[in-house]
């Protein structure tokens, strides 16, 4: 196959992009800034209507005008239910069998009265035992949240 | 046709990706942060190589290590673990590029990310070290990052997955879903289009 031999040179060059890569500085650090990124993925706690805001202001911002405006009358309903079912899910998310994401930290224990969620301030723990900046990493999996390397255990 | 020096998928030591896997999902996380370090680089390759700028390619990685960890349970082991965390971070960057398409158009070479990264100076690799050909050199790699953003999203990832990162027909294979006919068929078709647009600086 001649077309091999002509490939060679391209091959080569294409040989040195494996050198555009950051220091290993970069990968020493990846996997606590992994654990940070994680941790506030999960303390965020984005209710739904956040997502689906953002599906139907897709195309407002890929420039599609057909789309605009429907876009922006389903983003006014949402708006409307948001203002409605927000305080059910505002500042706290669950992740374990009774553990909740709270933006104060990881609640260890908590109440479920009704629909909400009742949090016990004095229940109210973190993994470093400080403030939710203090945390731990933190995985979560299908099964719910896990607290890494802390003396949590859920 | 194979790639000269092929990276290692497995470390010659200590557990396997699957045993890890199979550690996490048991509790032991530390298992997972281990199979990160294992992951970080080839992945951070493939995702920069198809997007072409760092900032990006460092969102997109957190997202495909999110991503793949609540995916874990899951994860059947049907495939190897590479094979399907590559899979998670190839679409995870396609759709990444569909949306960039759609919201700003073509990427132009000035929204290239270089800063603070080592520079790639193909003029330090040259025996000959005369100013007139470290231009060229250095046009020549941005002819190159040219000409890779050109190539169609399939194409691209073919080239990462062979020339860059060393992988296997059999491998790139599995990792894109296709046969290795196809994976052939477009590495020639791509190899085909780069010679075309950098064949002018190759022949010299």
């Amino acid at each position: 196959m001649s077309e091999k031999q002509d490939f060679s040179e391209l091959q080569k060059l294409l040989r040195l992009k494996r050198l555009e890569t950051p220091g290993p500085e970069y990968f020493d650090r990846f996997v606590d800034a992994f654990h940070v990124y994680q941790r506030r993925e999960i303390l965020q706690d984005k209710p739904w209507y956040a997502n689906f805001g953002a599906f139907l202001l897709e195309p407002w911002f890929a420039g599609l005008p057909r789309l605009a405006p429907v876009a922006a009358s389903c983003a006014l309903v949402l708006a409307g239910v948001a203002v409605i079912l927000g305080p059910l899910s505002q500042g706290s998310g669950h992740l374990a069998d009774g553990k909740v994401a709270h933006p104060r930290g990881i609640v260890v224990a908590s109440v479920q009265s009704g629909q909400s969620t009742e949090i016990q301030p004095e229940l109210i723990d973190t993994a470093a035992g400080g403030d939710a900046s203090d945390l731990r990493p933190l995985y979560v999996n299908g099964h719910g949240a896990v607290a890494y390397d802390s003396r949590l255990a859920f | 046709m194979s790639a000269e020096k092929a990276l290692p998928l497995d470390l010659e030591n200590g557990p396997t990706d699957e045993e890890l896997v199979a550690s996490t999902l048991k509790g032991d996380l530390g298992a997972y942060d281990e199979l990160i370090r294992r992951f970080q680089g080839r992945l951070y390759g493939v995702i920069y190589h198809l997007t072409s700028n760092h900032e990006d390619t460092n969102d997109l990685l957190m997202e495909v290590f999110d991503k793949a960890y609540r995916s874990l349970p899951t994860f059947r082991g049907q495939s190897s673990f590479y094979t399907w965390i590559y899979r998670i971070a190839i679409n995870r960057s396609f759709n990444f590029l569909d949306k960039r398409k759609r919201r700003q158009g073509a990427m132009s070479l000035n929204e290239l990310d270089e800063e603070g990264l080592p520079k790639l100076d193909l003029a330090d690799l040259s025996p000959q070290n005369n100013p007139n050909k470290s231009i060229m050199l250095n046009e020549l790699q941005n002819k190159l990052n040219e000409s890779m953003l050109k190539l169609s999203n399939e194409h691209r990832t073919v080239v990462t997955l062979f020339d860059i990162q060393g992988l296997a027909h059999s491998e790139i294979a599995k990792v894109m879903g296709c046969t290795e006919g196809t994976v052939r068929s477009r590495l020639h078709y791509a190899h085909k289009q780069l010679q075309k647009s950098l064949g002018i600086y190759l022949k010299r």
